[in-house]
Parts: C-alpha cells; sequence; structure tokens
C-alpha cells in the first residue's frame, strides 16, 4: 500500500474514527467537496481499503396540469361526476374535458356507451393513479401511470455511503505519513537541493497514461511508400505523369479498339476538350486499321481521328509507360508509376471512382515472358506473397497476358493485378523493337489485403482514429 | 465480361470426362470460375475468346487441352441449294449479311436456352451491343426459300417475338422491350432492314427483334441462321460462332447462297510462324515438332516445316488470332505457365525516385515532424466545397468532367485545403486537437501539378499557429519567402498571409473565416495553410519524367 496518494491518505485518517458516514459528512469533515471525498474513495476501495455505496431516491412532482387535477379531481372523474346515471353521448361531449375524460372512462370501464348513450357502470372506486396522484411517493403502483400521462415529474438524487474496511483501519492503525508532497519538481527545488528532502509523489503504474498521437504519414501512404522501395531496390526508374490524356494515349497508343466498351461514356470521364493528335499517329491509325507492316490484322474498319482528340481522367498510368518508352528508346528501360487513375464509379465500400494503379515495365534484349513471370515472382515476394501462381490472362495491349494469383492465408488464391507482353502493335508504330513486359497492380486492392480493410472508403475520406491507432510498424495479417 | 452458364451434364458428355478433370484444368486455359452449383458452374471467359461462351465451344477447347481430341476440328459444308438476296437499298443502313442452314437439330429447353445466351454474349462482345453484328436462328420449315434481305418502309406490319398481335415496325420500336432497347440503331432510317421469304413472310427486323412465324423451339429441326451488320468481319465471325458451336453439337451445317457467294465459308485460316520468333517471346527452349504438338493441344491444325517455321491453321472461330504472338501465346498456355521456368535477367540498372516524389516526401517528414497527421482526400470533388463554402470566387481554371456520376465528384481539386475541411467535419466528433495534412496532386487547368495543405483545430487555434506552421515549412523547404498581407476570403481579415517567392504567390496560411467553420459544420477555430509544391527547390522545371 505504499502509493496512496496524500488525499487517499487523509480520507483514511478521517474515516477511522467515524467508521463510515454520508459522503457529505465525510467531506465536511475532510475539508473538501463530495465530489473529491467520493473519488478518494473509490480509488481506496479499488486497494479494499474502503467500500463505497451508492444509493439513490426517487422524489416526485407535480407538473402544473397535475397540480390542477389533485385538486379537481382528474378529467375523468370530473366528467364522471357531472352527470347521474346516463347521459347522451352528444351532451357528454359537451363538457369541457370531454375531449381527455371520455377515452379514459372507456378504458377504465367506468361507462358503456350503447346507441348514443352513456351509462354508469357503477364501478369508479378511486385508482391507483389517484391515490399516487395525491402525494406521489417512490414505489407507488399508479405512479407509472401519472408519468405516462405527464400529470408527475420524476428526479433522481443520488447518494453515497463511504465505510472503511478493516484493511483500512490496519492500514492507519500501523501510522500514515501525511507530509506534504512534491507533484512536478520545481527548478528551485532542482538547484536549490530541497528535492533531496521533499516527498515526492509516486505514480501508479496500474492507471494508464495519458493517450497521445505522433504525427504519422497515413497508413495507405506507408504501403504506397513500402511498394515504391521495393521497385526502386530493384532497379526501376519511377515516372509520373499528367491527370489529363487525350484518349489517343489512354487507349489508341495502347491498341485499344475505337468501340472497345471500357472507353464508353458509362465507364470513363470525358472532359468537354480535345487534344491535338501527336506526330506520328498515322502509324497508330495504320496499326488499328490494317496492322501496319506488323503480322498484325489490326482491328479492321476505320479509325477515326475525332474520337483520339477527346481528353479524358486517365484511366490507367499505362500511357507513362508509352511515352516514357518513346523518350527513352534505349535499352535496358525499367521504369514504373504509381498514381491515381480514374472510372467513372459511383462511391460504394468497394468501389471508388479514383484509386491507386501501379505500373511497371523492362524493355531489355532477350528479355521473354519467362522473365516477366521472374519479375512477377521476385516482385509479390518481395511484398510479402511468398506464393504465386500464373493464370492466362486478356488485356487489350498485352500477348501473351498473364493475371498473377497470390495466396492468402483464410482467402485462398487472390488474382492481384495483371501482366504481359506489350503487343507488337503498342510497341512498332514508336520504332521500339526490344520486347516490353508490362504488369499492373490496383495498390488500393493490396492496402485492403495488408490493412484488413473491408471499406475502400476508409482510405480517402479517414476516420483519424483509425489512423491515430494504426501502428506505424504494422503486425502482418 | 461474359459469364457463361456450364451444365455439368451436358459439358461432360460433350467433352468426354468427369466435372472434376474439367473443373480443375478449366482456369488454365483463360478463366475464371465464379460459382459453382449442384448442376452447373458459372465461368467468366474473356472478351477476346467469344469462341468459348457455349458449352460447345469449351467442350471443343477442353477436349484438346486434355489431350482427348487434338488438332483442328473439321466442319464439312455442303450447299443447301438455297438463295438469300440482298437489298443494293440497305448499303447505307446495314448492308451485311451472313447465313447458314444448320440441319439435324435436336435442342431441348436448355439447349435454346444455350444457344440464346451464345446469341446475347456475341451481341455484346463482337456485336457491340448489335450494332456491329445482330443474330437471328430461325425454324426453316416455317418458311419456304428463297429469302431476301431488303430496305422496308417503316409501317409495314407483322407479329413480333413473344406477341400475339400485328405491330408496325415503327410501333415495335416504341412497344416491344427489344424495340426500345435497340431503336437508336436503326431510327435515323427512312427504311428499316427486313428479312421476308418467298411468300412475303417475316423472318425478321433485324437487329431488333425476330417474328413470332419461325420461332425456334424443341420442335425445331433445321435452323435458318442470319447475320446481318456493320462490319463484314463481325458478321463472318459470329456466322462460324454459332454454326460451329450447334455442329459440335451434332448438327451439320449447309451453305446458302448469297448474292452468288456461298455462305458461310468454315475452312482454316493458314499462318506461317517462326519456331525461333516463338521461343524468343516465351523464353522456353521447344523445338518445331513440340510447337505443333502444343498447338494441337489448342485446337490448332499444325505442322512443323523444315525451314523453322509451322504452319498453322486456325480455326474459324478464333476471333482473337491477329497477330503471330497470339499464337505464341497459345503454345504458352499449352505448355502451362507453371512449367515455365521464372527468371530474373541479370541486366543492371539503378532505382530513382522522381524529382516531384522526393519533394513530397520531404514536405511529407517535415509535417508530420510537425505533429500533424496525413490524410490522403479524393481529387474528385464539387464546386461547393472547392468554393462556395470556402467563400472564394470560382476558379477560371476549374476542370469539369463531362458526365460526372454525382455532383460531389464533379470537378477536379484545384486546391487541397477544401478537402481537409471536409475532413475535419468527418472527424467532428474525435478528440481534439487535430492536425491534418495531404500532399498530391491537383489541376489548374488541365495541367497536374502538386499542393500540401495542412490544418489543425482546437479551441486554441490561431493566425499565430498558422503563421508559425507556414513558416517552419518554408524554412525547411528552403524558402526565404515574403509574407504579405493577403485578400483570401476564406480566412478572416487581419488573420491572414500569401506567400510570395520571387514575388509570385506561392501560397497562403491564415485563420479560417467563421462563415466557412459554419459551412463544414466546425465549432472550433481552424489554423490553415496550402502551398503550392511547384516553389520547393529539387521540384523538376520541366513536365514529365526526366
Amino acid at each position: 500500500m505504499v502509493d496512496l496518494t496524500l488525499n487517499e491518505k487523509r480520507l483514511l485518517v478521517t474515516l477511522a474514527p467515524m467508521g463510515e458516514g454520508s459522503a457529505t459528512a465525510v467531506a465536511a469533515a475532510l475539508g473538501t467537496t463530495e465530489e473529491a471525498a467520493v473519488q478518494y474513495a473509490h480509488l481506496c476501495a479499488d486497494r479494499g481499503l474502503a467500500v463505497v455505496t451508492r444509493t439513490s431516491a426517487k422524489t416526485y412532482t407535480l407538473t402544473p396540469e397535475g397540480a390542477e387535477y389533485r385538486e379537481h379531481g382528474l378529467p375523468e372523474r370530473q366528467v364522471l361526476d357531472s352527470f347521474e346515471g346516463s347521459i347522451s353521448m352528444k351532451d357528454l361531449q359537451a363538457h369541457p374535458l370531454s375531449r381527455i375524460g371520455i377515452g379514459w372512462l372507456r378504458k377504465k370501464g367506468w361507462i358503456a356507451i350503447t346507441k348514443g348513450v352513456a351509462e354508469k357502470t357503477g364501478k369508479a372506486a378511486p385508482g391507483a393513479d389517484e391515490v399516487a396522484l395525491a402525494d406521489p411517493k417512490e414505489g407507488m403502483p399508479g405512479i407509472a401511470e401519472l408519468l405516462k400521462r405527464n400529470l408527475v415529474e420524476e428526479h433522481e438524487e443520488v447518494a453515497y455511503r463511504i465505510a472503511i474496511t478493516p484493511e483500512g483501519r490496519d492500514l492507519v492503525a500501523g501510522g500514515l505519513d501525511l507530509a506534504e508532497e512534491t507533484g512536478t519538481l520545481t527548478r528551485e527545488q532542482i538547484l536549490s537541493g530541497s528535492w533531496r528532502t521533499a516527498n515526492l509523489r509516486r505514480y501508479s503504474l496500474s492507471t494508464p497514461p495519458k493517450r497521445i498521437w505522433p504525427g504519422k504519414s497515413h497508413p495507405y501512404q506507408r504501403i504506397i511508400d513500402e511498394v515504391k522501395g521495393i521497385l526502386l531496390d530493384m532497379g526501376f526508374v519511377e515516372m509520373q505523369g499528367e491527370i489529363v490524356l487525350s484518349a489517343f494515349w489512354d487507349f489508341d497508343a495502347l491498341f485499344q479498339p475505337q468501340d472497345h466498351p471500357a472507353r464508353e461514356m458509362q465507364d470513363t470521364f470525358y472532359l468537354d476538350m480535345k487534344e491535338p493528335l501527336p506526330a506520328g499517329f498515322e502509324r497508330v491509325r495504320d496499326m488499328h486499321e490494317h496492322g501496319g507492316t506488323t503480322s498484325s490484322t489490326g482491328w479492321g474498319g476505320v479509325w477515326s481521328t475525332e474520337v483520339p482528340q477527346q481528353c479524358v481522367l486517365r484511366t490507367h498510368t499505362t500511357p507513362f509507360s508509352i511515352r516514357y518508352l518513346i523518350d527513352h528508346p534505349e535499352p535496358p528501360v525499367k521504369a514504373f508509376a504509381l498514381g491515381r487513375v480514374y472510372r467513372r464509379e459511383a462511391i460504394d465500400p468497394t468501389h471508388t471512382p479514383e484509386f491507386e494503379q501501379l505500373e511497371g515495365i523492362v524493355m531489355d534484349e532477350d528479355v521473354s515472358f519467362r522473365h516477366l513471370l521472374g519479375y512477377l515472382k521476385e516482385f509479390y515476394g518481395r511484398m510479402g506473397f511468398e506464393n504465386v501462381r500464373f493464370r492466362p490472362g486478356y488485356f487489350p495491349y498485352t500477348e501473351p497476358s498473364v493475371e498473377p494469383e497470390v495466396w492468402v492465408d483464410g482467402l485462398g488464391w487472390v488474382e492481384l493485378g495483371g501482366a504481359g507482353i506489350f503487343r507488337e502493335e503498342v510497341t512498332a508504330p514508336w520504332g521500339i523493337e526490344t520486347p516490353v513486359l508490362a504488369w499492373g497492380l490496383g495498390i488500393s486492392r493490396v492496402a485492403m489485403l495488408k490493412l484488413g480493410l473491408k471499406d475502400l472508403r476508409q482510405l480517402y475520406r479517414s476516420d483519424i482514429d483509425w489512423i491515430r491507432e494504426c501502428p506505424v510498424i504494422r503486425k502482418e495479417e | 465480361m461474359a459469364i457463361i452458364s456450364l451444365n455439368y451434364a451436358y459439358l461432360e458428355r460433350l467433352t468426354g470426362t468427369d466435372r472434376k478433370t474439367i473443373l480443375e484444368r478449366l482456369p488454365m486455359i483463360g478463366s475464371d470460375i465464379e460459382r459453382t452449383f449442384d448442376d452447373h458452374v458459372d465461368v467468366e471467359f474473356f472478351p477476346d475468346r467469344v469462341d468459348l461462351y457455349s458449352t460447345e465451344g469449351v467442350a471443343r477447347a477442353m477436349r484438346g487441352f486434355l489431350g482427348i481430341e487434338e488438332g483442328l476440328p473439321e466442319y464439312p459444308v455442303t450447299p443447301s441449294g438455297i438463295s438469300f438476296t440482298v437489298d443494293p437499298a440497305l448499303r447505307q443502313i446495314r448492308p451485311y449479311l451472313g447465313s447458314a442452314v444448320i440441319r439435324n437439330v435436336h435442342l431441348d429447353e436448355a439447349g435454346i436456352e444455350s444457344l440464346m445466351g451464345l446469341q446475347e454474349s456475341l451481341h455484346w462482345a463482337i456485336g457491340r451491343g448489335r450494332r456491329k453484328v445482330a443474330i437471328g436462328v430461325h425454324d426453316l420449315d416455317k418458311v419456304r426459300p428463297p429469302f431476301r434481305y431488303i430496305a422496308s418502309p417503316r409501317d409495314r406490319r407483322f407479329v413480333p417475338l413473344d406477341f400475339q398481335d400485328e405491330l408496325s415496325m415503327e410501333e415495335i420500336l416504341e412497344q416491344h422491350p427489344k424495340g426500345r432497347d435497340y431503336a437508336h440503331l436503326v431510327d435515323a432510317f427512312d427504311r428499316f432492314p427486313l428479312i421476308v421469304d418467298a411468300d412475303d413472310n417475316v423472318l425478321s427486323f433485324p437487329p431488333i427483334i425476330n417474328g413470332e412465324l419461325t420461332k425456334v423451339t424443341t420442335e425445331t429441326r433445321n435452323i435458318l441462321l442470319d447475320c446481318t451488320g456493320t462490319d463484314p468481319k463481325s458478321v463472318r465471325m459470329a456466322a462460324s460462332i454459332i454454326c460451329t458451336a450447334l455442329a459440335e453439337a451434332g448438327a451439320t451445317i449447309e451453305s446458302v447462297d448469297i448474292d452468288g457467294t456461298p455462305y458461310p465459308d468454315l475452312s482454316p485460316a493458314e499462318r506461317i510462324v517462326s519456331v525461333d520468333a516463338c521461343r524468343r517471346l516465351i523464353g522456353i527452349d521447344i523445338d518445331a515438332e513440340e510447337m505443333a504438338a502444343l498447338l494441337q493441344k489448342m485446337r490448332f491444325g499444325a505442322e512443323p516445316l523444315p525451314d523453322g517455321q509451322v504452319r498453322v491453321l486456325v480455326p474459324p472461330y478464333r476471333a482473337d488470332i491477329m497477330h503471330d504472338w497470339d499464337i505464341f501465346e497459345d503454345v504458352a498456355v499449352a505448355y502451362g505457365f507453371d512449367n515455365i521456368d521464372a527468371a530474373l535477367p541479370q541486366t543492371f540498372t539503378t532505382g530513382k525516385e522522381h524529382p516531384i516524389a522526393v519533394v513530397e516526401n520531404e514536405v511529407r517528414s517535415i509535417l508530420t515532424g510537425l505533429g500533424y497527421l496525413e490524410v490522403m482526400p479524393f481529387t474528385l470533388t464539387s464546386e461547393r466545397v472547392l468554393y462556395g463554402q470556402m467563400r472564394r470566387e470560382v476558379s477560371p481554371d476549374l476542370l469539369r468532367v463531362s458526365k460526372p456520376i454525382s455532383e460531389d465528384q464533379s470537378v477536379v481539386r484545384t486546391d487541397i485545403l477544401p478537402l481537409l475541411m471536409e475532413i475535419l467535419e468527418i472527424n467532428c466528433h474525435r478528440e481534439l486537437p487535430q492536425r491534418l495534412f495531404a500532399t498530391g496532386d491537383i489541376i489548374r487547368g488541365v495541367k497536374t501539378m502538386q499542393s500540401v495543405a495542412a490544418v489543425s483545430i482546437h479551441p486554441g487555434a490561431d493566425f499565430s499557429e498558422a503563421y508559425a506552421t507556414m513558416d517552419a515549412l518554408c524554412r525547411e523547404c528552403g524558402l526565404s519567402p515574403e509574407f504579405v498581407e493577403s485578400a483570401d476570403p476564406a480566412f478572416i481579415e487581419g488573420r491572414r498571409g500569401d506567400v510570395l517567392v520571387n514575388g509570385k504567390k506561392v501560397g497562403v496560411f491564415g485563420e479560417v473565416h467563421p462563415e466557412v467553420l459554419v459551412a463544414f459544420s466546425l465549432e472550433h477555430p481552424v489554423a490553415a495553410l496550402e502551398l503550392d509544391l511547384r516553389a520547393v527547390p529539387g521540384y523538376p522545371a520541366r513536365p514529365g519524367t526526366p
């Protein structure tokens, strides 16, 4: 019992001769407020030195309406007393209290109504509600009815009684040091040396500390940083780019046919503006129409020069890749982008109109599909997904295409992104002859797996308590 | 993506093996098993493999993949003697026609449903909503050849499918559910496409609806197929897929003479491909014989040639084969992705973070060091949040999207601060103080740029806190700016400042105006700032990736 505060000790010393008393009396003897006395007593009670008993008493006061009825009787009683034997309903309804009274008369069975005539039943002894109305007290059976009718108001008074336990007495009998305590050590005490004799208050570890919150980056940003770190370690250069792109770069340059469903207004955010076609667009046109100089047949039909000028909010980060390759045509090139992409989706727990996408490319002499699988294994392995398998996939701008799946305990095989080798139809218009391995991945999906989130919106419209509670060093789910 | 329902009993009968074997290997030819039921399974196939949109097509592919029957499936076509003419007036409306006679058909209810499902999937995947191609199947024995595909007056009347009374074609567009769905494809024309027989009976009003007369039932033994459209390649592909699927189910195919040309042509297309090119693309060591064997598993005809090449015969239903690499992918699929020895190349490269990302990271570490918590709000927002609630004038640089789903995501943010105010609103019941920041993309005009904003809400938040924080942020960013009185209406007059670098405004800070607080339902003062990251040393002078 070494860590009692001075206040707790004083309470016990005061209480010992009294044995037991109301909080009011104990507070008076202690020279403090009732609340403080109860607080100290609770702390002593936690250590088994005192007992705090809470009692509550209910009292009732009449509302103005209730006071009126106590004097003149309840409406139903007043209406009943206004006639003898029986009365026509019409006359009864003329009574000023009939609106309230008649309902209760019927409910209580004091009258019976037949063919527009009310007749007394003879059963109209004073009820529990009338007894209670005369002098409302706790425990009366009629009180509930009066509360419901808003004729009385209930007041609760809480009182505490404090008693010392035998353990408390023993402690007081053993003697308690009531010398003044020092809370905060002062500069004066440090310099003068008086700290040596000061009675430094002891603090209890069982009292939890106040929770404070450090400034920190967002849990999702930390996952993004982790992914970026892996790619930087693997020797990739980071790309960035514009959010507003022409459909030419977002779709056509990636060999998306012009009538592809993903290009429709209902899936893509279009903007009311156009961007002229870049130099060299004819080679992309030829590729769409007949495969240009490659072994491809192209999509056939006529390639519109209007459609690709329409601007969109980028639907993926892949356009950065092709533009980066155009600017950096010499192998080896290893580059990645991680940025927001936009799809015309309504917001719900698993869809948001913007989300982060990762995109990685490798252009190198003699790289093949085999190396793409190698990069994917390495990347996912470093992300903590040791078990990776590959399923055939389909993307308009890669061939062969693959959908990597990772094993997640509790979920099984989870599809995580897509990959492939850029089609010749994508690279040939720009004179890129070295194979380009490419893969993409929705990072918000990774975040949901890693953070155990069920609702994507938490990433973007965060409850800051969630951010506060998310530790910087995360236990793997 | 198309989801196809595969009935186990039918699939097992057509494939010639048990469902367990099929389901185990199905994902490895490129599919996603969505859900399994007691009697069927729902499988998603990729939009390029329209030939897998029927149980017959899946069984055909699986027989090869499982080694039950390999190589090119043959589909003999004999002339039916039936002819079809195309009205030249259709040239501007819907010019292309494909057809076939399919005999010896025995469809039960499930078979009819499967055929309708295939039609619908093709309408979506290659028809692009019936525009490029629409498909009709008819009970041939209910009508009399020859058939005519004509441009008809719009008031021609007939009984459309699932109706009892005659309607004019114009009425069909208004009253029939399919008419309403697809009216936009024909509405602009003076005349409508129509298919009639020798007695002028109506078979179909393509691409809208068939006639009730030729409805296919379980009694139907002989089918007349029509595929009409605006793209001859798609018309041909749709006809090939329907014919070969029904042939897999036991039917025989006969050709129809369309203006002198027999249709359909179910012969394979030939491609001569290089074994070496395939080896280099996939990274596997195979010779011409092995490559040919793998392709046969994928139901190609394949024959090794002496000069390191393989002669490949592509079945008529393979819409996805447009380039040699499409064939090489099938080699890899037959080889098995899991059998490919994944490897990393030895090329040396160094990683490098983008300079903008470097600046953003530094700003992050400065603000977290100052006790601020990061949030990552959306970049899509509304004019109301960006300007109205901030008491600010709408910027001429504001970018609006053409067809927003909701007003709340109708513009791209030009500033980040309003989004932080919104996050404070969401968190108004959380413990104070709250100090939040966000950094990221904004758009002014069409240009993407980056900004950082920070807010602090608590009973003591004031101008001094905003000034001190902005001052610390600028110092740590290596800036020595000039601070001058601001006129930004989002802040209280006399408690706001602009940040100037080389005389140019790059930031603003101050105590947020009470009207703004009320607009975001906040009950305590907010100290706030925003800084244009383009002002920070290290931010690249030119856009793009260096």
